[in-house]
């Protein structure tokens, strides 16, 4: 038993590890890896060439990109050209060893742009992608609860409401957004909500007037998220509830003389419950690596944004960082996914707990 | 169903009572595309960075936008310049109202100390350093503690702007025991290891964490209010400044608005819709389309001024001259011929720019060589250069030629840009058109903006589209088309020059009298025009949308384009 404890807590470490080096050595050796470039998009007139090199050598050497990256290297042999592969071995003295120590003490290093922290840079971003991915994850599981019920009562607007939820299923976010945008945030249209931005805090006021003024802010673009997510988890939804609506036990259930609502809340819903689990558990490694499209869109300064701009600078620690906290929560979503599993179909319980029976 | 139309009403009702408040009076909101990133001055992350730095720290000297000229800031006048063969020398005075917010005087001592603070090493200082590595020594004067003389490398034209053009640090706040004083200005590195007090100086530079407090250090007039990352920064004006009561008489000292507050707004259509929903107050950079639609709306143009000032930023395609293909300049000239500019500045920057024979803008008419014939779409003049350069035409409608190698080579090129940027994607579609019209295959290579450097760096591409920003100020193209510029550092990518081009580039580089640079530009332009490594497609203005609230803009062809330290809130009516 203690065994299987610890290998069900070293095994997600492992795999964190494993993936956070695949990460390191990949984002470094992708050719441009090694240059955090000080050239900027444009060429200034004016800039020499002998300083420019000598302040990226200088750059380099700063952020320690100058060392070999990994423990050993591959190159052509010397003297038999690059049909023989030779082994050279750097010793401790490498980028990986370095940020693996760093890692180990429980650093994640700082950022490569203005040298803040990479954990308090990360810290200041996630709750502003969390005020916007929480709500809009939570609405959508509840719309999508409420809206799949009412259809699998096959409704006369169920059709319209079906064919609505494909055609924005299919529709990308960067167009629903900006839609949403040019409709609801246009003085030539109806200029009901701000075009951008994040609410100030205006000192003391109650919690009434921040709620409202927060909701004025993130109306559009939750609503955007939600008119994204929301179609495919009610087709899903329904498409489930349809198939389990056919078994036996519902049959017996009416038999029963229950009603229509309690047959489906009470019975077929928590059998079409496991594919929408799966679907729900994915949103949580969602929820904190932000919507870029959506951040950047509407101006929020979240997660998403973050690591965008840390990939397109080449800030490997913000990068790294960020895919860490995402592969912590991938992980903790495939636990949350195996216990709601459990909790859903008590089938599955039984097989987890007695596997010795099997 | 009532009850849902109940609550429908009341949220609208809700969401439609709680408006933004209206912005305080005296204070400047300008979009920015993106964060600022740090505001360290020896780092300058970004142009926005560069923006604010400038409204916080000091240097020496400034730059008068709308005159195009420089001008004294910290100094009190422009430097008096002495050269002899192996040293140039400039000699400034601060001017002795300058102080410190604690009301300290501002004295060679804290330029001693900037220049100190620049060279440390495990600071992020590294542009600096490779940039000001000519200046070798500060002579201050024993008479008179803001008289300092600048000893410098053998003279050059740009050293002038240069040595008067770095942000001054207070030594009295960050280094108050006069550690770095003992130091000698070249060799900081190699000291600063062998002593722990230097290591002390350092780490307490790094722990001021100048990235994100500008301000406490800076002798400008405004300082940080507020800054959230990726959202908005807020400069606040100083009272009392030390140049309040300088500023009738020198106008580079003028601060005007009370707040100055930058709002990030990455998304275009975000920035224009808070433009006309006045929530911000200037726009600048507008993409041409946005423009054109803002100049046609009645509403907008009521409450904006729009103007479009000229900028130094011009497109060039540059050739790989090294290629077998394109190492004949009739080849480029045929290339060229390809471009329709008009067609480009009509469909795709709807005017927001004009064309121009070389690396000189038409604007400036004393340095144009207006005798150039004005380059145009002429794809009969094309055959005609590729029939001289030797390609014929196959029966299947390509070209060949025998190449040096005694093979057939194919007349084919790939056109590599910056992906994502439609002038450039609309200008390789063009010329892929035009080129196929004749029985040429163009591929087009658009790549990530890293990437692209590389790639050109490598030389791995054909024909590039980039941009490249000048300045009236200096007219040195080495760095672009010198020989010595090629390579994996260098900004030559087009693999360009020749003993005679070279010596042409270090003779303008080193010219000073307008008459010699006007004689020197105008044969710069006829080579580069006859010997195509390049071909300067257009220069772009700088579409700018500023609320009518404001007046005394400072337009100019310098970046950002405005001068928001001087803007003048009207009286509202």
């Amino acid at each position: 038993m203690r065994g299987r404890v610890l290998y069900r807590l070293l095994r997600p470490l492992l795999l964190g590890w494993l993936l956070l080096s695949v990460v390191f050595l990949l984002s470094r050796l992708a050719g441009f890896g090694s240059t955090v470039d000080l050239t900027p998009e444009t060429d200034i007139l004016s800039s020499r060439q002998f300083e420019r090199q000598q302040a990226q050598q200088a750059l380099q050497k700063r952020l320690g990109l100058n060392l070999p990256l990994f423990y050993l290297s591959v190159v052509p042999h010397p003297s038999y050209g690059p049909w023989l592969l030779a082994v050279r071995w750097h010793g401790r003295h490498n980028q990986y060893h370095q940020w693996l120590r760093q890692l180990a003490a429980g650093s994640l290093g700082s950022s490569y742009r203005d040298g803040q922290p990479v954990t308090s840079i990360i810290s200041e971003a996630l709750p502003n992608t969390l005020r916007l991915t929480l709500p809009a994850a939570a609405s959508s599981v509840g719309l999508t609860l409420w809206l799949g019920l009412r259809l699998a009562r096959r409704r006369w607007w169920r059709t319209w409401v079906l064919s609505l939820c494909v055609a924005l299923d299919a529709a990308p976010l960067f167009l629903v957004a900006t839609a949403l945008l040019l409709l609801l945030a246009n003085p030539d249209a109806f200029p009901l909500f701000p075009a951008y931005g994040l609410p100030e805090s205006a000192g003391t006021e109650s919690l009434w007037e921040s709620g409202t003024r927060h909701l004025y802010y993130y109306a559009l673009p939750i609503g955007s998220l939600l008119l994204v997510t929301v179609p495919g988890l009610v087709l899903q939804l329904v498409a489930a509830l349809e198939q389990e609506a056919g078994s036996q036990y519902v049959v017996t259930a009416r038999a029963k003389g229950l009603s229509d609502r309690q047959v489906l809340r009470g019975h077929v819903l928590r059998n079409a419950a496991l594919p929408f689990i799966t679907l729900l558990t994915d949103l949580l490694p969602a929820l904190l690596a932000g919507a870029v499209v959506v951040e950047v869109i509407f101006a929020l300064p979240g997660m998403g944004r973050l690591l965008a701009e840390a990939a397109a600078a080449r800030d490997y620690p913000v990068l790294l960082g960020g895919v860490a906290l995402v592969a912590a929560a991938r992980l903790i979503s495939y636990w949350l996914a195996d216990a709601l599993y459990a909790w859903a179909d008590p089938r599955l319980r039984r097989q987890t707990t007695l596997p010795t029976h099997a | 169903m009532l009850g849902l139309w109940f609550r429908t009403a009341l949220l609208v009702l809700l969401l439609g009572s709680c408006k933004p408040a209206t912005p305080p009076a005296a204070q400047v909101r300008i979009r920015w595309p993106r964060d600022p990133e740090s505001l360290h001055p020896h780092m300058l992350a970004n142009a926005m960075a560069v923006q604010a730095i400038n409204l916080t720290y000091q240097s020496l000297l400034a730059v008068d936008a709308s005159r195009q000229q420089l001008v004294p800031l910290l100094a009190d006048s422009l430097p008096a310049v002495r050269r002899n063969g192996s040293a140039s020398f400039f000699s400034y005075r601060i001017r002795p109202q300058a102080t410190w917010d604690d009301g300290q005087p501002i004295l060679a001592a804290d330029v001693a100390f900037s220049l100190r603070a620049m060279r440390c090493p495990d600071l992020p200082n590294e542009r600096m350093q490779a940039q000001y590595g000519f200046i070798q020594d500060i002579k201050i004067s024993a008479a008179d503690p803001r008289r300092f003389t600048l000893v410098c490398a053998p003279y050059a034209p740009d050293y002038r702007m240069l040595s008067g053009d770095f942000a001054i640090l207070p030594e009295h706040l960050l280094d108050s025991a006069h550690t770095l004083r003992t130091l000698p200005l070249t060799g900081i590195d190699s000291v600063a290891a062998a002593r722990p007090a230097v290591a002390a100086v350092i780490q307490r530079l790094a722990a001021a964490g100048l990235e994100r407090s500008p301000g406490r250090y800076g002798s400008g007039p405004y300082q940080l209010k507020t800054w959230q990352t990726g959202q908005q920064l807020t400069l606040q004006r100083k009272h009392p400044w030390w140049g309040d009561p300088l500023q009738a008489t020198e106008p580079q000292l003028t601060a005007r608005p009370e707040q100055i507050r930058f709002q990030i707004i990455p998304d275009q259509t975000a920035a224009l819709l808070a433009l006309r929903r006045q929530e911000v107050d200037v726009y600048a950079g507008i993409p041409p389309a946005d423009f054109a639609r803002l100049r046609q709306s009645a509403a907008d143009t009521a409450r904006l001024g729009l103007y479009t000032p000229d900028s130094y930023e011009m497109v060039t395609a540059g050739f790989n001259t090294r290629r077998p293909v394109l190492r004949q300049s009739l080849t480029r000239q045929a290339i060229s011929c390809l471009f329709d500019v008009e067609g480009i500045l009509n469909g795709a920057l709807h005017q927001q720019g004009y064309a121009s024979v070389g690396m000189i803008s038409p604007h400036q008419p004393v340095f144009y060589n207006d005798s150039l014939p004005a380059d145009t779409f002429n794809p009969t003049a094309a055959i005609t250069y590729l029939q001289q350069a030797g390609w014929r035409r196959q029966p299947d409608g390509t070209w060949q030629q025998l190449g040096t190698d005694g093979k057939p080579l194919p007349l084919t090129f790939a056109i590599s840009y910056r992906a994502g940027n439609a002038a450039y994607e609309f200008i390789a579609l063009q010329v892929r058109t035009a080129a196929a019209r004749l029985g040429i295959a163009v591929q087009l290579r658009p790549a990530e903006s890293a990437l692209l450097t590389q790639q050109l760096q490598a030389g791995e591409f054909d024909v590039y589209l980039r941009s490249v920003v000048g300045n009236p100020f200096a007219h040195n193209f080495i760095p672009l088309l010198h020989s010595a510029s090629t390579g994996t550092a260098g900004g030559n990518y087009t693999g360009f020059g020749s003993p005679a081009s070279d010596r042409l580039l270090e003779r303008l580089a080193a010219a000073e009298d307008t008459l010699s640079k006007r004689k020197l530009l105008r044969q710069f332009q006829r080579v580069l025009q006859r010997e195509r490594p390049l071909r300067v497609l257009y220069f772009m203005r700088n579409p700018i949308a500023v609320s009518k609230r404001f007046t005394n803009l400072g337009l100019s062809s310098l970046s950002p384009g405005y001068e928001v330290a001087g803007f003048v809130e009207k009286p509202q009516p």
